[in-house]
């Protein structure tokens, strides 16, 4: 019998497990993110893999719960009534798509968000000591 | 060694809602119409590029079956909005690379099997589970845009009213009715800022092209052509954190090397068809493409630089806004119109001595990029 080399097998990964951004870590419910140990570069969602550095060993982190709007809109097409949705800029430089939840300071690009949570749903709304701009 | 391709003919059917045809039967009388106008046999015929998103296997080959046009390569390309110039991209590269003579080009898309609403993207995108639209995408980009710059919605709608006028002298456009600042402003919402008029409508098209060789125009005697100067596609990049949204990098990236390889600026360009599938595109794209500073893409199409009798005519053909946008085939009727212009035929819209012209449409709605694909092509009237 001859030895030869033989081509190992790469294997599918499985990375939509889950579908829910949130999950529950020491400091809470947290948005899921996830960091590289190679280059440190930190994404949105459980990865497999960094988008940086294509290494594999990366590791499923908090987010922040706070950031900056960078910018919203207000969907008014399709069953959800108006939905306003925006991208969050996180305090770690991480940007995420986010349902946004209107109170009673008027949303504006730049100004702070901070991460809630209602049952499975989650949004930003903008930050206590938010001040309307007039 | 690459050498110089033509676009010998082109032919497209008007664009709107076609709900008894297929695929086949969109593509099919442009592309017997194409290859009868470069004065060719489908026996010259080298391969057959075709661009759709939608249309499912095989596509290209359903089509080319029914006018017995086979044997040679048929491939079927996907790069969303992107997909037929990106086919034009793929043609133009087998021919300067001198791999063959003649190749025929087809975009194509039923938009109407949706049954309306916005465009189907793909369900294994994060974004997209979490419900973003591309109304929405670039609804967030003109938020941002009014933001940063003295840009107002009413310049929003300025660019809707310039697409339906020149759409209006195109008979090959979905709307062919002018329009106005408060009609556009007063229309039903969408995505706000943008409401209904500064989104490009649902709709079937079929468009094709016939490209070849400087070796093969010579043997079919010289009919009027156009010299692909310059053939560029970019995929995006990701972005983990901080994009900005109004300075979209596949787009300025795509422009700086498609001047260059054409050894021209903005400054030479007589017009332009842009991938204007939202009004706040085009005002981002008159940076991007260095016809104005950044922040001040609004100015031109306040002072009606963009228009007939301005510097550069944006959209002659109407755009993605008024002539329609069935995603596949809008690269390659973005080419037709550039031929058309550059060789005299536009009829009611022509330009006036037009001689260089450029065509840009970016593809696709995907978390962490700003497009997925961006395509420029830049022609001379030869
Ligand atoms: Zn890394």
């Amino acid at each position: 019998m001859t030895t030869t080399t033989e081509a190992p097998a790469s294997q599918p990964i499985a990375d939509m497990e889950a579908d829910s951004l949130i999950g529950t870590f020491p400091e809470g419910q947290r948005l899921v993110g996830s960091q590289c140990n190679t280059c440190g570069c930190t994404m949105i969602g459980s990865r497999v893999v960094c988008s940086s550095c294509i290494s594999r060993d990366v590791s499923r982190v908090a987010l922040p719960s706070t950031g900056v709007l960078y910018s919203f809109t207000r969907i008014h097409v399709g069953t959800a009534g108006i939905r306003p949705l925006g991208y969050v800029d996180l305090d770690n430089g991480v940007r995420t798509l986010a349902d946004i939840r209107e109170g009673d300071v008027p949303l504006r690009p730049d100004m702070r968000v901070e991460l809630g949570i209602d049952d499975d749903d989650w949004f930003f709304t903008p930050a206590a000591g938010e001040k309307r701009e007039d | 060694m690459s050498e110089n391709v033509f676009v010998i003919s082109a032919a497209m059917i008007p664009f709107g809602k076609h709900r008894t045809s297929s695929y086949v039967g969109l593509a099919v009388s442009p592309l017997i119409d194409a290859i009868r106008d470069a004065g060719i046999e489908k026996s010259d015929v080298d391969a057959v590029y075709v661009g759709h998103s939608y249309g499912g296997m095989m596509t290209g080959q359903r089509i080319c079956k029914e006018i017995g046009l086979g044997t040679v390569p048929t491939v079927n390309v996907d790069n969303a909005c992107s997909s037929g110039a990106t086919a034009i991209h793929e043609a133009w590269q087998a021919i300067s690379q001198g791999l063959i003579d003649i190749a025929v080009v087809i975009g194509v898309e039923k938009l109407t099997q949706f049954g309306g609403g916005t465009l189907p993207l793909s369900p294994e995108d994060r974004e997209v589970k979490q419900g973003i639209i591309m109304p929405a995408v670039y609804a967030m980009r003109a938020t941002r845009y009014l933001h940063e710059t003295d840009a107002t919605p009413e310049d929003l709608a300025l660019v809707s009213v310039k697409a339906r006028k020149h759409g209006a002298l195109n008979p090959f456009a979905q709307f062919r009715k002018e329009t106005t600042v408060e009609e556009v402003l007063n229309a039903r919402r969408v995505a706000d800022p943008l409401t209904l008029p500064m989104c490009c409508p649902t709709g079937d098209g079929a468009a094709v092209v016939v490209l070849a060789s400087e070796r093969a125009r010579k043997r079919l005697d010289s009919k009027p052509g156009i010299r692909v100067a310059a053939s560029v596609l970019h995929s995006g990049h990701v972005a983990e954190g901080f994009r900005d949204m109004i300075k979209p990098e596949i787009s300025y990236d795509s422009a700086r090397d498609a001047y260059a390889m054409a050894g021209v600026g903005p400054k030479d360009l007589d017009m332009i068809e842009l991938h204007d599938a939202f009004s706040i595109a085009e005002l981002i794209y008159y940076e991007a493409f260095g016809l104005a500073e950044p922040g001040h893409g609004v100015d031109l199409i306040r002072d009606g630089k963009t228009t007939f009798g301005g510097d550069v005519v944006v959209n002659p053909s109407g755009g993605l806004l008024s002539k329609g946008h069935p995603v596949g085939a809008s690269g390659v009727a973005q080419v037709a119109e550039a031929f058309w212009q550059l060789t005299d035929q536009a009829g009611a819209r022509q330009i006036d001595k037009a001689r260089w012209a450029m065509t840009h449409v970016t593809g696709g709605g995907t978390a962490g990029l700003d497009h997925g694909a961006c395509t420029i092509h830049i022609f001379e009237a030869a």
